[in-house]
């Protein structure tokens, strides 16, 4: 029965270290950070060529599409930062003049740069309340 | 009739509290008058949730906007049938339902091992009184749903969000609840049999069929939740490993390692401790996952709400729920012990042992990688997301791993594998295997994954049907029929295991399906009136954009004509959708054309009236229709393992039970 333990011990502790040198491996390559408009525009150079999700709201009759094209150009702003972004590709329903937003790209000198399908608007499900409506009965 | 719906739950939280004082005060004493007045109460239960179900379903046909709840997820001109289904179509009414279905499942599962299981039926009233107390008193401190306006009363409601204006949203919540509310039945039986230490195998009896249907709800609500996001969201694909997704998934896996393992209990005394575990942990999990979707604890496109005070009672009460249920796992320890040890690592036991593991690593990858951001965010401030790509990479491996042991297992001798008897088992199958997968390299199949798993498919597939072939053979010279007849009887004889065996066949062929994802291609293009784009064999061309009007909504249809290898095949109509009371959350009509080998599926998310021009999006999803026709066989197959012992004695020539034998 001791010898029994001890070899399960053993076995699930070279299991446990295994698996988790696996994570620590592909954590790295598919990792994006998820961060704040106003929390990337502090220092924008610190966080220049790293894979993010960036959080905010579009800014009002921001957003361009160059003629006969799927190319945008656009504003999102989170407490007062702004960051400019473009992204080549189809927009979801809910993107425009201050929807909220989640972008993935990567944040260069010129701005942002949303990665294709990279637009995430705010999913209009079931089980948010709904923010900013009127008071009831208006 | 708001006040009378919040009474009722009151109520039923005090019936509750009566249910577990008296179930555990009278099987303390062995006082058989107070057990009975328990499930007395714990019946009542059920009878005081349908009432309020009631209720709240007349508050919605009837238009009562007094009642927050009523005003917020309906309005005048919701079809009658939205309107009753609205009932679960938010947070308040939705853990109303909850307690609805587990008061009545409970009810049931009660009356039913009434006289069978007479030592565990108290403790099993008093768990499954106790965990309504807990979702009762959510309702009722915090999150009410005849919650009323306290001035004056809308005129109109807000009306259902579009989005789950369809069929597969009614239903989807409901069977994931049933799933999820049916996993608190094993569990309550589960701690009944730990705390009497009645712990041979008859709590598992008591509780296979409810493991079986909650975990065939469970995959019936996963599949429409995955339907709903292909046809409706127009997000291209079926799965995206939300935290949504997620939360359903983990408790399936973990109830899919259950359902193999109480096999190997029964069969030989063994993974006693591996049973209680899952039983527990899927019961947690569900919990777990209805608190991740619902607290907004994960931020994800489904959760940018916050609620602390919710997010709190949940807390507590899964911490609990561990603290209590490995408590008793702990003290019970001595009693657990298998009969038998392994024998052998090449035995079918060792399989099912195999099988466990794989299903746990994945849950615990499924949790690891949803809770990662908020971990993360935890513990260093900076919140890191994981995407998709973190998914696939482990759970693709895990999949083949599991998709080979499904074939593997069922050809493995208990106790130990001969090498003879391995060699006559697998020489078909593997033989069928390796040509399937010469093929596929001969074809220039350049996925990896992909091919693996089509060889694997063709591996299970063909062990699968060698176990039928055997069986019905040994059957037809015994009994001397043909081999059809032989094969019904073999399937009606050994309904779990043959049940079984079809459930395997249809999860090869949705593994057929999410294979087909390594071939998919996707383009975006605008498209002017007159106009054509190409992707894969397939050309599209933009004949026009259309407005129409039904009263409710405003539709906006494009019209694309699509050949295939330059044969003209017909035309597609993507939409958009503007209902009148959600004018600013367009919704998607997604265009398909559904084929055996692969879906042509269209969205048009933006379009100009003035040229006629259109942007779309372009996507050709390889095998997509084997996830459904394989979720049809899993179904056959667990109807057939469900079907009750007595139904076909007359047929498979069984003396009945209790039959007067000399």
């Amino acid at each position: 029965m001791k010898q029994k333990a001890v070899k399960i011990g053993i076995t699930s502790v070279v299991l446990v270290l295994a698996l988790a040198g696996l994570l620590y491996s592909t954590l790295n390559e598919g990792t994006e950070y998820y961060k704040h408009v106003e929390e990337v525009m502090v220092n924008p150079t610190q966080w220049q060529g790293k894979n993010l999700q960036i959080h905010g709201f579009v800014v009002k009759s921001s957003i361009l599409r160059k003629r006969d094209s799927l190319e945008y150009k656009f504003k999102v702003q989170s407490k007062g930062a702004v960051v400019d972004a473009t992204y080549i590709g189809i927009v979801p329903d809910t993107f425009k003049d201050d929807s909220e937003v989640v972008l993935k790209g990567r944040l260069e000198a010129d701005g942002f740069h949303v990665t294709p399908n990279g637009v995430m608007a705010k999913c209009p499900s079931k089980y948010e309340p709904k923010k900013g409506l009127g008071s009831p009965g208006m | 009739m708001a006040s009378l719906g919040s009474f009722l739950l009151f109520a039923t939280f005090v019936i509750c509290a009566y249910a577990v004082a008296a179930s555990l005060s009278g099987a303390r004493r062995g006082s058989r008058r107070l057990v009975e007045s328990g499930v007395g109460a714990f019946y009542l239960i059920a009878a005081t949730m349908t009432v309020a179900s009631a209720v709240l379903a007349h508050a919605f046909v009837t238009n009562d906007y007094k009642i927050k709840y009523v005003q917020h997820y309906s309005d005048r001109v919701q079809p009658l049938f939205y309107k009753i289904t609205s009932y679960w179509g938010g947070l308040d009414g939705s853990i109303m339902f909850w307690v609805f279905l587990l008061a009545v499942f409970g009810a049931l599962a009660v009356y039913v091992n009434r006289d069978r299981h007479r030592e565990l039926i108290p403790y099993v009233v008093a768990i499954i009184s106790g965990v309504q107390m807990f979702f009762l008193f959510l309702m009722v401190v915090h999150k009410n749903p005849f919650d009323t306006f306290l001035v004056q009363t809308p005129a109109d409601g807000q009306g259902l969000n579009p989005l789950l204006q369809n069929i597969y949203m009614v239903v989807h919540p409901p069977s994931l609840y049933i799933g999820f509310v049916g996993m608190t039945i094993p569990y309550a039986f589960g701690m009944a049999a730990l705390i009497t230490g009645h712990l041979d195998d008859s709590w598992l009896r008591a509780v296979r069929r409810w493991t079986m249907v909650s975990w065939l709800f469970l995959s019936l609500g996963l599949t429409l939740g995955m339907i709903w996001a292909y046809e409706v969201l127009g997000w291209g694909g079926y799965w995206g490993w939300d935290p949504v997704e997620n939360a359903g998934l983990l408790p399936w896996l973990t109830a899919s390692a259950f359902l193999h393992s109480v096999i190997v209990q029964e069969r030989r005394g063994m993974l006693k401790v591996w049973n209680v575990t899952l039983v527990i942990t899927t019961f947690f999990l569900t919990i777990f996952g209805t608190f991740m979707t619902r607290s907004g604890v994960v931020q994800s496109v489904h959760a940018f709400g916050e609620d602390r005070a919710l997010a709190w009672m949940f807390s507590i009460f899964m911490v609990a729920i561990l603290l209590f249920s490995f408590g008793w796992v702990i003290h019970r320890l001595p009693m657990l012990r298998p009969r038998y040890d392994m024998d052998s690592w090449i035995s079918r036991e060792a399989a099912f042992v195999a099988n466990n593991w794989i299903l746990l690593i994945a849950a615990v990858l499924v949790l690891f990688g949803t809770m990662f951001p908020t971990m993360s965010e935890a513990l260093t401030g900076n919140r890191l997301t994981v995407g998709p790509l973190f998914f696939n990479k482990w759970m693709m491996p895990l999949g083949l791993v599991l998709l080979a042991l499904t074939g593997v297992a069922p050809l493995l001798a208990w106790r130990r594998s001969t090498l003879s008897n391995l060699r006559e088992s697998f020489v078909w199958p593997v033989l069928f295997g390796i040509l399937v997968s010469g093929t596929l390299v001969a074809l220039g199949v350049r996925v990896w994954s992909s091919g693996i798993c089509f060889a694997l498919a063709a591996f299970v597939t063909a062990t699968i049907t060698q176990e039928f072939v055997r069986g019905a053979r040994v059957r037809k010279n015994a009994t001397g029929t043909d081999l059809l007849t032989a094969t019904i009887g073999l399937v009606m004889r050994e309904r779990r295991r043959y049940g079984g065996y079809i459930v395997h066949l249809g999860i090869v062929l949705m593994f057929l399906g999410f294979a087909g994802e390594g071939f998919k291609m996707d383009a975006q293009v605008l498209l002017k009136q007159g106009e054509e784009a190409t992707l894969g064999h397939y050309t599209v061309r933009n004949m026009g954009v259309k407005v129409t009007d039904d009263g409710q909504k405003q539709m906006v249809t494009g019209q694309v004509a699509v050949s295939e290898d330059g044969k003209s095949v017909g035309t597609l109509y993507p939409a958009r959708w503007f209902y009148r009371k959600h004018e600013e959350q367009p919704t998607t009509d997604v265009a398909i054309r559904r084929a055996i080998a692969e879906d042509l599926y269209l969205v048009m998310p933006a379009y100009e009236l003035k040229d006629q021009s259109m942007s779309l999006q372009v996507v050709i999803n390889p095998l997509v229709s084997w996830i459904w026709m394989g979720f049809g066989i899993l179904v056959l197959g667990t109807g057939i393992a469900l079907l009750p012992e007595r139904a076909f004695e007359f047929a498979i020539g069984r003396a009945p039970a209790g039959a007067a034998t000399i």
